[in-house]
């Protein structure tokens, strides 16, 4: 057990720590935070596999611990085998992160940058780690005035106009969600996840109360607001065009599932009896696909299109969450680290492109495939593994969600979502045509492969891809074994 | 106690719509303090003595003072305000939405009766505050000592010129 | 239900949207603080009723509690935001800084 509790309490120590670190560090060590950010969160990544094998060996499913600053060792946090997965998906994110601003980031900015980091780690650590509804709140207001400020740190015209969007949301959000929970606390005297769930085991699919229904829409349109699905998703473009490519990332990658899908998944835990509230998710998924899908297929700049990806593919993670059940939260927690990693490969490359060519519009570009071929492979790569091309790990997820939706009886909706599949691999075939093959205009003659950071961070996420994809059968035989499927 | 709490709500009511309403920024700050100092007597009413004490003395304080120094420092012509915002007639249409609103909810609460689900107010359970927010809810402190970092760090941020 | 309790819960709502629709409609930064603060408020006065119906007035207080910290840091992020968007545009208009489209 003491390597267990070690472990657990190092995801908040560290951040922690770092934070410290950042503090006393001067403008000349600068590049020292970052060798020292990419060490933490190379440790996170570790200490989440770690835990995962701990947690099969000693055969347990979650571990409760505290923190010991106090004589009294209260549990407070709770570790969970789906917390394990969420924290790995972060430390990944926030080293290709890094591995990213160590080249496009300006210099005076880069302390504040790793500053700002650190406090989005702690704050995404922390959602996946309590126990509370009023705790999850605190900790999505953390990560939102972090990613707020990360979004306007460079200082430009298009980049206050997004962050304010960002933040007029974002707030409106806040609010509702923090009303929901009032009216909870108003019905029941106790906020914990634990007593939720009790009490909602009890009552079955049984006809509610006025105020638990207002409550329960008011809690899922602030956490949709979050997510960034259809109608609230029109911060999502603009903050993901206009911040620096290394701050995208972090929004694509985790803050929108960390804050958004997590807390969705959560909070399905203690309702997701009525049968209402999971088919209103599935029709919000299925109108997300279809119009994020469809809006990516007219725009020109290149992370334009990746943003309005990152709509769509939010409404196949709320398809399984209405799917409910084991198989539906296997397939939206795979899914959240596939479109993780696969996302985190498109932008990497389009900071490659970027780095190379200062430009982002995709009609100025064609023909970079025999200039920059290492980008050519790992961009072609992630398209076929985000429009579920087999043995690549997108097809597995997709595969376990309309798995899912057809075992809950959403038969109608699977069937859409697999037509609509078609769509994904549409924008991203037009994008790779645009870039990658065709002429080359004159202006782009003399570009040249982008060298160290960035071409290891698309590499080891092109592997990462791949190895995933060929041995999740593997996975699934594993669980398979051990009961859970 | 109820009419007091009830004459206190009224006036937070109308404070708040002076706060929103109005087209110098100095006369909405003020508003604000105003609904704290309400919010706050109405708080010390319901039997939340620490609620109210640091609402009273963090919020129409520490929350006014930084808002009336950020608006004094970006100070602008006062007939330009008034051109430019039009704060007065954007948001004209707001006491005609609240007087309709309380009508349609009271119509609403009174002809579905609908009832909040409890029997009677229970007598306060015999928890001290401090004994509550130190061992029960220990997450919450260090959310909040985390929060107060992140806008530290925020505010250093902001202000390093470019 | 009584008159005191849809007086409560009324002027709840109503507040509510009163920050609601001061946060949507408007053109100036400083106002964007207002209308979250009195929203805010607003749900401390629905954690405050609902500790006194419950009986958990411990546990509504240090709700509250945590809630006026999260309020002051969101005024002091958006007060140093509105300086430095001063600083550099000489004007907390929001209009000045729309330029993209959704």
């Amino acid at each position: 057990m003491n390597a267990l509790s070690y472990i657990s309490i190092s995801f908040l120590i560290i951040p922690l720590m770092a934070l410290f670190i950042c503090i006393l560090l001067k403008r000349s060590r600068q590049n020292l935070g970052f060798y020292l950010m990419g060490l933490f969160t190379l440790t996170q990544m570790g200490f989440a596999l770690h835990g995962l094998v701990l947690f099969n060996n000693l055969k347990i499913s979650e571990f409760l611990f505290g923190l010991p600053i106090t004589e009294s060792l209260t549990d407070i946090f709770t570790l969970k085998s789906v917390s394990l997965v969420i924290l790995f998906c972060i430390g990944l994110v926030a080293l290709v992160s890094l591995l990213i601003a160590n080249k496009t980031m300006p210099e005076d900015k880069k302390l504040s940058y790793l500053r700002l980091l650190s406090t989005l780690i702690l704050g995404m650590n922390g959602i996946v780690l309590i126990n509370d509804l009023f705790t999850m709140y605190l900790f999505i207001e953390i990560i939102g005035i972090s990613s707020f400020v990360l979004i306007s740190t460079t200082k430009t015209q298009e980049g206050l106009e997004s962050a304010f969007i960002y933040l007029v949301m974002s707030a409106l959000a806040s609010i509702l969600i923090l009303t929901g929970i009032a009216f909870i606390f108003m019905r029941t005297g106790n906020v914990e996840f634990s007593y939720l769930i009790e009490v909602a085991k009890t009552q079955g699919n049984a006809p509610q109360n006025a105020l638990t229904y207002l409550s329960y829409i008011l809690i899922i349109s602030g956490l949709l607001i979050k997510t960034g699905a259809v109608p609230f998703h029109s911060w999502l473009p603009d903050a993901h065009q206009s911040a620096d490519t290394s701050v995208s990332v972090l929004l694509s990658g985790i803050v929108i599932k960390a804050a958004g899908v997590y807390c969705l998944i959560t909070v399905t835990e203690i309702f997701g009896n009525l049968y209402v509230i999971r088919l209103s998710l599935a029709i919000i998924g299925i109108i997300t696909i279809a119009i994020g899908a469809l809006f990516a297929l007219h725009q020109n700049h290149f992370k334009r299109i990746l943003a309005y990806s990152s709509v769509s593919q939010m409404g196949y993670m709320l398809l399984g969450i209405s799917a409910g059940g084991v198989l539906g939260l296997i397939g939206t927690v795979f899914h959240i680290f596939n479109h993780a990693v696969f996302k985190s490969t498109l932008f990497t490359n389009a900071a490659a492109i970027h780095e190379e060519t200062h430009t982002l519009e995709i009609d100025k570009m064609g023909g970079l495939q025999k200039q920059m071929p290492i980008t050519a492979t790992t961009s072609l790569i992630a398209f076929l593994s985000t429009a579920g091309i087999p043995p690549l790990s997108g097809f597995w997820s997709k595969l376990l969600i309309i798995i899912a939706l057809w075992n809950a009886g959403f038969i109608g909706f699977g069937i859409t979502a697999l037509v609509l599949s078609i769509f994904t691999a549409a924008y991203f075939l037009r994008l790779q045509m645009n870039v990658f093959f065709g002429q080359t205009p004159e202006s782009m003659k003399n570009v040249h492969e982008v060298g160290g950071s960035i071409k290891f961070a698309e590499v080891f996420l092109t592997i990462i891809t791949v190895a995933v994809g060929l041995g999740f059968p593997f996975i699934l035989l594993y669980l398979e074994a051990s009961g859970i499927l | 106690m109820e009419i007091t709490i009830s004459i206190c709500l009224g006036f937070m009511l109308i404070f708040a719509v002076i706060a929103v309403m109005n087209k110098s920024m100095l006369k909405s700050a003020i508003a604000l303090a105003l609904v704290s100092i309400m919010l706050g007597v109405v708080l010390y009413l319901l039997s939340a003595e620490w609620a109210a004490v640091f609402e009273i003395s963090v919020c129409s304080g520490l929350v006014t003072v930084i808002s009336v120094s950020a608006i004094s420092l970006t100070n602008e012509d006062k007939g330009q305000l008034q051109k430019k915002y039009m704060d007065k007639k954007r948001m004209a249409i707001l006491p005609y939405i609240l007087i309709l609103s309380g009508f349609l909810l009271v119509f609403i609460v009174l002809t579905a009766k609908i009832d909040l689900p409890y029997d009677k107010i229970s007598e306060p359970v015999s928890d001290s505050l401090s004994e509550v927010l130190w061992n029960s809810r220990q997450a919450d402190v260090w959310g909040q000592i985390i929060i107060l970092l992140t806008g530290a760090f925020a505010v250093v941020t902001l202000f390093k010129e470019a | 239900m009584s008159a005191f309790e849809i007086a409560v819960l009324a002027t709840g709502f109503l507040l509510i949207l009163a920050g609601c629709f001061c946060l949507m409609r408007t053109y100036h930064i400083i106002k964007i603080i207002i209308g979250i603060e009195i929203a805010m408020k607003a749900v401390t006065l629905f954690i405050a009723y609902a500790g006194h119906i419950n009986g958990e007035m411990g546990l509504a207080q240090s709700f509250i509690i945590t809630i006026i910290v999260v309020e002051v840091v969101i005024a002091v992020v958006l007060s140093g935001i509105s300086l430095n968007l001063y600083k550099k545009y000489k004007s907390m208009d929001l209009r000045n800084i729309r330029k993209l489209k959704g």
